[in-house]
């Protein structure tokens, strides 16, 4: 038995009185291509979002390689008294600013990588630019070699082409590096947004819905990437409506519904599973 | 071959405004534009700052002038007051305004609306008060005078001459080094905090740290300027660093282009220029045409009129280019 | 000081906070409904000043039509600068967006200020000058009738909003502007109407308050300033709470004057505003990041 790479227990969210996550316990093997499904609006994105820290939970906690990462104190103890729980969490807010646990950012270092629904790459640089944008977390020099032209920026500015070069050829955009990024058809941007993923040198890729738009050739060109990815000892957390992508790829489900895990196992499994059928038949109101 | 014919192009150009800028303040007929070109180059540095601040992290600061302002004052009584030497109070004012930038930085970058424009007009205006209010230290309203010139060993830089190169040395470091940064990774971490903030970080970019940073520059730099300022003058006055002279700098920099650093010298010299001409024939007239402009420009060229005028070049040079290639 | 004395800056300071509400309302409404930050919004308290004394000083036109008209003619402005310069921009950015407004700001103060002159100005009090006993403390009836200008535009403005079908329909516009959009609320006619109410509005607070402060082509940039303050607090959202703000800042600003002690004097009275902003934007940061990030 693995052990988990990423680990989430009692988690919950709420935005004023909508609770998009209710208590999810999640035990993410390492290693493995793991699937989350459920009707829209289950909170898969919202999932999403609280792993890679761009929202804070409103209870529970997101646990990476052993290591807690949301900020436990302040959040349950402080907000009980509000006005005082609003100042003294910013206070602390600020105070932890140093602790940085939370951000996005941190979590990148951390080595928690993740793609967006609507892709999101930067406009307004080349394909090879964009990849190499992903190697910034593993790369170190700033301000001053920068500005001096130092050799140590030099150095790993080469650096930082060969390997974004080496992405790039991963999921076949090779030729297209000088291109500007959003030259490129939908299929390849998605492509893209993955390579820059991956030049992060994550242990967790998280996909969010990688095969919307695609066409079946394109999708089939992207579970051989998963693949591929996954031999590079990444763990890849994808959430999908695309059953049949799913089913070929996956080789643990986990199955979501109003915010609440329902139900998780092999693709057969979940396949037979009453609790998961009437969810997705549910919610086709006719 | 195309490659290599546009970039001798370039270097001839950049060659010949070289020469042109060396030449300038000897004596012949444009030598009269000497003291103009100094507070050209000193505009030019405080105008970069901004251009990077307003094209990389899309937020404007209308107290430019305050930093320009402390790092005057500081340089003025450190070196006139305590007998500092002019280099070590240049060092320490461009400090403590990185410093004091530093501080306001992070609460308003922090959020994502725009608070960053009031928060630096009320800054601004703080500053302007305390300028003229702390008169034991800054000499009031009236000013203060006798403020030393700088030098390097026994030479002292006491005329226009030896200040515009002076002035132009740093204006061009300033350019330069910001051209470094820009392309660097700093400058593509810059380039992808612009294109998407979420993207940027979710690839361990730290795009409140970032931000800060860019306007951290942005303080320095017009600190520099304000200390050249006040050595070329050697008479400080709270005048120049109020509300007036941030939106200057503002409207200089929509000129210039946002994001664009050789702009950002045809946007000061426009508007130094052109406020030169305006309080002449128009009086009171140049706020009402800094105002127009700033609606034009930001309605119809939002990436500045420099940017823009370089593309209507761009154009109309492949069009001629392939007018030759026809025939 | 004594107890009389304390209630007479207590009055000033509910007075000068009367007007911050005001400006402070203004911003919200166009922030809420559009999510631009206007700069312009303190000309308009200017312009309801300076146009008013145009009217009833040179013109001779009694005080009550005079006070209509200016609020008119400054909300005529108003939606002149949002169809000129905020519409024809399209789809600029927010930093687009921000410097259009302080270019159309600098532009009325400038052109205020050929029309004008340097001069302070006053126009004619609504009811006299006669200071009113108060509790042992004097009161201007001016003051009486900014105090209750605030009071009433408030409820006013409430009830259109809450009862309201156009109310209504900004409210949405200010709640979920794509949603809005959806269910045929035209969001371009929302945002001229709530052009027209902010101009409006602080060109009620500029008139009211002109003769008894005193006005000239230059008190934008610290109306705008402390309005924004006033409005911060409530988070651009509620115009509620940026009448509480606003009023909070005046008495704050009241009691520093009051105190007289080392910074808390007459000449860094401005500074307060600043410096309370500042405060709120350290200790909202928190909070305020991970709601922006939400919504």
């Amino acid at each position: 038995m693995s052990e988990s790479i990423l680990e989430t227990s009692g988690l919950s969210k709420a935005f004023g009185g909508l609770v998009a996550l209710d208590r999810v316990d999640l035990a993410i093997e390492a290693g493995k291509i793991i699937a989350i499904i459920g009707p829209n609006g289950a909170g898969k994105t919202t999932l999403f979002n609280v792993i890679t820290g761009v929202y804070a939970p409103t209870e529970g906690e997101v646990i990476f390689r052993g290591r807690p990462l949301s900020k436990t104190m302040s959040t349950s103890l402080v907000r009980s008294v509000p006005w005082f729980g609003g100042l003294s969490s910013s206070l602390l807010g600020t105070l932890l600013f140093f602790a940085q646990l939370n951000t996005p950012h941190h979590r990148a270092r951390l080595g928690i990588a993740r793609t967006f629904q609507n892709i999101l790459l930067f406009g307004n640089m080349t394909v090879l630019e964009n990849v190499m944008s992903g190697q910034h977390p593993r790369s170190h020099y700033g301000f001053l070699e920068a500005a001096l032209r130092l050799p140590k920026a030099h150095r790993e500015e080469e650096s930082i082409s060969l390997n974004a070069m080496k992405y790039l050829n991963l999921v076949g955009l090779g030729a297209h590096a000088e291109q500007n990024a959003l030259s490129l058809p939908l299929g390849q941007q998605k492509l893209l947004a993955i390579a820059r993923a991956l030049a992060t040198e994550p242990q967790l890729l998280l996909l969010d819905e990688p095969g919307a738009g695609l066409n079946t050739l394109e999708k089939q060109e992207l579970s051989d990437l998963i693949r591929r990815i996954r031999e590079m000892g990444i763990t890849v957390l994808l959430v999908e409506h695309d059953m049949p992508l799913v089913m070929g790829l996956a080789e643990w489900v986990i199955v979501l519904d109003s915010g609440q895990k329902i139900a998780e196992g092999t693709a057969a499994q979940i396949q037979r599973d009453q609790r998961v059928i009437s969810a997705y038949l549910g919610e086709e109101v006719e | 071959m195309l490659a290599m014919v546009r970039r001798k192009w370039t270097y001839l150009v950049i060659g010949a405004l070289l020469a042109f800028l060396i030449l300038i303040p000897f004596d012949w007929s444009l030598g009269q534009y000497t003291v103009l070109m100094i507070f050209i180059g000193i505009h030019t540095m405080i105008t970069v700052g901004l251009c990077l601040l307003l094209g990389y992290t899309g937020q404007v600061s209308l107290g430019q002038a305050a930093f320009y302002g402390t790092g005057a004052y500081f340089s003025a009584v450190l070196s006139k007051t305590y007998g500092v030497d002019p280099w070590l109070a240049m060092l320490i004012a461009a400090a403590a305004t990185g410093a004091f930038a530093y501080v306001i930085g992070y609460p308003i970058f922090r959020l994502r609306g725009n608070y960053l424009a009031m928060a630096t007009l009320g800054l601004g205006m703080i500053i302007y008060i305390l300028f003229n209010q702390l008169a034991q230290f800054t000499g009031g309203p009236e000013g203060m005078s006798g403020i030393p010139y700088l030098s390097i060993g026994g030479f002292v830089f006491d005329n226009s001459f030896k200040r515009y190169f002076l002035v132009w040395f740093f204006c061009l470091a300033v350019l330069l080094i910001s051209q470094n940064i820009v392309r660097s990774r700093t400058g593509r971490a810059l380039r992808a905090i612009h294109g998407s903030e979420a993207a940027a970080e979710s690839i361990g970019i730290n795009v409140t740290q970032f931000k800060v940073k860019i306007f951290v520059l942005s303080a320095v730099y017009a600190s520099l300027a304000g200390s050249l300022f006040v050595h070329h003058l050697t008479f400080i006055s709270p005048q120049p660093f109020g509300f007036l002279a941030s939106l200057m700098i503002v409207v200089m920099a929509v000129i210039g282009g946002l994001a664009s650093i050789w702009g950002a010298i045809f946007g000061a010299a426009t508007i130094r220029i052109l406020s030169d001409e305006l309080l002449l024939t128009f009086g009171e007239w140049d706020v009402i045409i800094y105002g127009l402009m700033l609606m034009l420009v930001m309605i119809f060229m939002p990436e500045g009129l420099f940017v823009r005028l370089k593309e209507v070049f761009e154009r109309l040079r492949l069009r001629y280019q392939q007018r030759g290639t026809e025939t | 000081m004594s107890a009389d004395q304390f209630l007479q800056y207590l009055i000033s300071g509910l007075t000068q906070g009367s007007i911050y509400a005001l400006v402070g309302v203004g911003f919200t409404i166009i922030y809420a409904v559009t999510r631009i930050i206007n700069f312009a919004q303190g000309e308009f308290v200017m312009l309801g000043g300076m146009i008013s004394f145009t009217l009833a000083s040179s013109t001779g036109i009694p005080v009550a039509p005079a006070f209509i008209l200016s609020v008119l003619i400054a909300a005529a402005i108003g939606a002149i600068m949002y169809v000129l310069a905020i519409r024809t921009a399209k789809r600029a950015s927010a930093v687009s967006l921000i410097i259009i407004t302080i270019g159309a700001a600098v532009f009325i103060r400038g052109i205020a200020g050929q029309l004008w002159g340097k001069d302070y100005v006053r126009p004619p009090y609504f009811t006299g000058d006669e200071p009113i006993s108060f509790l042992g403390a004097y009161i201007q009836p001016q003051a009486l009738w900014i105090i209750g200008t605030m009071l009433v535009v408030t409820v006013l403005l409430h009830l259109f909003l809450s009862y309201t079908m156009v109310g209504k329909a900004l409210k949405a516009c200010a709640i979920n502007p794509g949603a809005a959009g959806l269910v045929g609320i035209n969001t371009r006619t929302m945002a001229l109407i709530a052009f027209l109410l902010a101009a409006s509005i602080g060109a009620i607070g500029g008139a009211v308050m002109a003769p008894l402060t005193v006005t000239s082509y230059g008190v934008g940039i610290m109306m705008g300033l402390k309005g924004f303050v006033a409005a911060s607090i409530g988070g651009f959202r509620s115009p509620i709470a940026a009448v509480i703000g606003g009023i909070g800042l005046g008495i704050i600003e009241a009691l520093a004057v009051a105190i007289n002690w080392g910074p808390f004097n007459s000449d860094y009275k401005d500074a307060i505003a600043l410096i309370v902003l500042l405060l709120i934007l350290i200790f909202r940061s928190g909070r305020l990041a991970e709601e922006e990030r939400a919504g």
